[in-house]
């Protein structure tokens, strides 16, 4: 451990020293600020502190990923480019040690930066609503809306396979499928009749009603709110600024669907709402049963005239945790997925020269950053294609990180909660296993390779 | 176990891309270091010495044979723990000072930060980089950071020590210095294997040389066996009359041998060392290395720091490997516990400077002849200066006087002599 230590101070050194780390926390320093001062956001104040905290956070943790790669490849490679390395490994000190000193290092120095910037960031996001001069009322909502951890839920899933499936059965009985789907496989007519299905689920004709079914609402206080987030357009051309109106019913489950009497009050108002864009409906807490079995109704008024389609499943929101403590969370999100790209160096200079494992690691950070691209780019790929791809490149990408999947700045901008659990589970995944297998490999490799070069 | 370095049939064959034989470096190496002695590794550029070296360390893995290090793998910690190496080159962290190296070094040793702290400062005191501890190795010339790698190489005070050409890029006082270190080093039971195609320093220090060619070695032996003329005579006196020499001349023809007379040249490194020493007693500023005062205690336990003057001037000035003079003094028991002389340094080295020994006992070295102690009084400003005195001196006697201005004068021009 004493020689681990070391080899850690000695790195942390290295890229302080060296400049590389300088050069990226001057550009952080300088840039958080001034982002701080200038970004607006959609105007009110709940947009300039989204825009801020999204736009802070993701570019240091970009930063930060960068000078991780660069830093703990450098770290090696340097010492073997430009034999440090002599000196060292013939010193009594295990090969493997001298890595995890560096990774260490490594770590060491991320986790004291994440700790610095994220510290801005958050004096930032903090102090800036006590010197803005917005109304209570964008206070309220920046309150209600960011500065919170709430839990969303989404509706309980309606099982529509079978149906699609008669759908199916039915056109194709009747021949409309060629008709209807020319050229496409069966799988592609199931995707599409079974979002077609999904659409008619969300899409309420006039004086129609639509029902969702909630379980497990469980807010943390029975005196606080909860929100509905929703998003709805209109059939045929209407313009953005036109309200629609729908009346909400809110309340248990059992009321609103059997007509069962309930001990817990009903939310049931007629409001207006623009199309297009989210809203969030605050209800109080009171009208949750006690079984968190909670039902939310909408129904298209006859004044409206028109079909009112929602654009996804509204959402039930609630608070259960603190601004600060998600953050920490989402601070601790980009340290592991530090972490594992410390540990994708560190494999990458174990074998390989400076450029090369810099690019390697880059393409991998940047395929991990849009996995989901990937993923989705090659599921639409021919049947026979598709197989193959099954077993060789969709294996490689599951092992790969999804770092897309788990942005930190998506939850804290929407003030949903990150929890601990999904946290450790990240952490398990990506840290433990994923970047546990890429160190191993790179101790192993390390362990093994001639370290002098060919000099005679 | 007889030997410190062993290799049985150690080959080393570097093949290219597509695993073609290419370069046989090292071929059927059978060498054998005993211990307690210094042990040269002769060869042109591209021998094979310094692959040899990184098999022994287990940075290069051998493609035939093995290497036994103290008994055990070079590239096991605990044998490590034993060996001090100085590459080719002194790889060093450029962004480090010279005491922050020697630290990052002392703690992959496991050295307690007391101990090695000790070590450290003597260390630099030996090195003569005391003045410029605070500065990054980066910045510093060749020399200095070759005495900075030979400093790392020395902190664990090494059973055996392993140079790579250890004096390249260094000053004449530095290269001197290396061969005192390693003649005293051996002095005390350690084991040195040096690799060098400077011949002068191979030939002043090491007990046993081999001379590698090819990857193969071509002699091998003890120094004096290989280099004695066992044909020839040396005789080495003071000056003496012109009539004297014409007795010794006919005693000789007696003998039907031929013989050449004249005045023995004073070795250049000698006289460099003498000037360069003169103008560090004068304290002249100098941003480079300083000459140092003594040897680390900690390395050579059972004598005291001694003025480094006093062993080069008493150093032999011969060829042949020479007993170092008596000048030695017993001032302690040779401690059992090993932070016992780093505490006894530190002492030494809190105590105010001492001054240099003024009147070192100059010994004439000579290989036939017994030494004659000089008549010859130096001279009082060297007394007062502190300066040692030269061999020049009982040499060249008329000229004394004249050589020591020029010497002054010039100081650093070597091609003086």
């Amino acid at each position: 451990m004493h020689s681990i230590w070391a080899v850690a101070t000695n790195t942390i050194k290295q890229a302080l020293r060296m400049k590389i780390a300088v050069v990226f926390i001057i550009l952080l320093i300088v840039l958080l600020p001034v982002m701080g001062l200038t970004t607006t956001g959609d105007g009110t104040l709940k947009g300039r502190l989204q825009t801020f905290v999204s736009y802070g956070l993701s570019l240091t943790s970009f930063l930060l990923c960068l000078l991780t790669i660069i830093v703990s490849i450098y770290s090696l490679t340097s010492d073997i480019d430009q034999r440090q390395i002599y000196t060292v490994l013939t010193k009594p000190i295990r090969r493997y040690q001298l890595l995890l000193g560096k990774l260490l290092g490594v770590i060491l120095l991320d986790v004291a930066l994440v700790i610095g910037f994220s510290a801005i960031i958050y004096a930032i996001t903090i102090y800036t609503p006590k010197f803005s001069s917005a109304s209570e009322a964008q206070r309220a909502q920046a309150d209600n809306e960011l500065f919170t951890a709430r839990i969303d839920l989404t509706p309980v899933e309606i099982d529509i396979t079978q149906e699609v499936l008669d759908t199916y059965k039915k056109l194709q009985a009747s021949g409309q499928l060629e008709e209807m789907f020319r050229g496409m496989s069966r799988k592609e007519i199931i995707a599409q009749l079974t979002n077609q299905r999904k659409l008619q689920r969300q899409a309420a004709a006039v004086g129609r009603d639509l029902l969702w079914e909630f379980h497990n609402v469980r807010p943390t206080d029975p005196n606080g709110s909860i929100f509905i987030k929703f998003k709805y357009d209109v059939s045929g051309i209407s313009a953005s600024t036109v309200p629609v109106y729908g009346r909400w019913l809110i309340g248990d489950w059992q009321y609103i669907r059997y007509g069962i009497a309930s001990e817990t009050g009903i939310y049931d108002r007629i409001l207006p709402h623009s199309i297009r864009t989210f809203h969030e409906i605050e209800v109080s807490a009171a009208v949750v049963p006690k079984d968190g079995h909670l039902a939310v109704g909408f129904l298209n008024v006859p004044v409206n005239k028109t079909v009112v389609i929602f654009s996804e499943e509204p959402k039930v929101l609630y608070k259960a945790d603190t601004f600060t403590a998600n953050f920490i969370r989402a601070a601790l999100l980009i340290l592991l997925r530090l972490i594992f790209l410390s540990c994708l160096g560190i494999l990458a200079a174990a074998f390989l020269s400076f450029p090369v494992a810099v690019l390697l690691s880059l393409v991998i950070f940047f395929t991990a950053s849009f996995s989901n691209f990937f993923i989705e780019s090659f599921d639409f790929l021919g049947e026979d294609l598709s197989n193959i791809y099954r077993y060789t490149i969709k294996p490689v990408i599951l092992l790969m990180p999804q770092f897309d999947k788990f942005n930190p700045t998506k939850f804290l901008v929407s003030g949903q909660i990150l929890s601990w659990f999904l946290l450790a589970k990240v952490g398990i995944w990506l840290v433990c296993i994923k970047a546990g297998l890429l160190l191993l490999l790179g101790l192993l490799i390390f362990s093994f390779r001639e370290i002098a070069k060919i000099i005679i | 176990m007889e030997y410190a370095v062993e290799t049985f049939s150690l080959t080393k064959i570097f093949s290219d891309w597509w695993g073609r034989d290419r370069v046989r470096a090292v071929d059927e190496l059978n060498l054998k270091v005993r211990y307690n002695e210094v042990f040269g590794l002769l060869g042109p550029n591209g021998s094979g010495k310094t692959t040899a070296l990184k098999m022994l360390l287990g940075l290069l893995y051998p493609t035939k044979g093995r290497a036994v290090v103290l008994g055990g793998n070079g590239a096991d910690p605990k044998i490590n723990a034993r060996i001090g190496f100085l590459p080719e080159e002194s790889y060093l962290y450029r962004y480090l000072n010279a005491r922050e190296t020697l630290d990052f070094y002392g703690r992959l040793f496991r050295l307690p930060a007391k101990v090695r702290k000790m070590r450290i400062e003597a260390l630099l005191d030996m090195v003569g980089l005391k003045a410029v501890a605070n500065r990054p190795v980066g910045t510093f010339s060749k020399g200095m950071a070759r005495r900075i790698g030979l400093a790392q190489a020395l902190i664990n005070d090494p059973d055996l020590l392993i140079l790579d050409e250890p004096t390249t890029g260094l000053d004449p006082i530095g290269t001197r210095q290396i061969k005192d270190l390693v003649l005293e080093l051996a002095k005390r039971g350690k084991t040195v294997l040096l690799c060098s195609h400077l011949l002068a320093d191979v030939e002043d220090v090491c007990d046993r040389i081999a001379i590698l060619y090819g990857g193969k070695i071509r002699t091998a032996g003890k120094v004096e066996e290989l280099l004695q003329q066992t044909h020839k005579t040396q005789i080495t006196t003071d000056a003496i009359s012109d009539a004297a020499v014409e007795r010794i001349k006919q005693i000789i023809q007696e003998e039907q041998a031929q013989c050449d007379i004249s005045s023995p040249m004073d070795k250049l490194e000698t006289f460099f060392i003498k000037t360069v020493s003169s103008a560090e007693h004068e304290a002249l500023p100098t941003s480079g290395a300083v000459s140092t005062t003594h040897i680390s205690s900690f390395l050579a336990p059972d004598v005291s720091a001694k003025d480094i003057l006093d062993k080069l001037v008493s150093a032999p000035v011969s060829p042949e490997k020479a007993p170092t003079p008596s000048t030695t003094e017993k001032v302690a028991p040779v401690e059992t516990s090993e932070t016992k002389p780093d505490e006894e340094l530190l002492s030494e080295l809190s105590e105010p400077t001492k001054p240099a020994q003024t009147r070192p006992s100059v010994k004439n070295e000579e290989i036939k002849t017994k030494p004659v102690e000089s008549q010859e009084q130096p001279s009082s400003r060297a007394q007062a200066e502190g300066a040692p005195k030269n061999i020049l001196d009982q040499l060249t006697k008329d000229e004394n006087t004249a050589r020591e201005q020029t010497a002054e004068s010039e100081a650093g021009d070597s091609g003086d002599a």
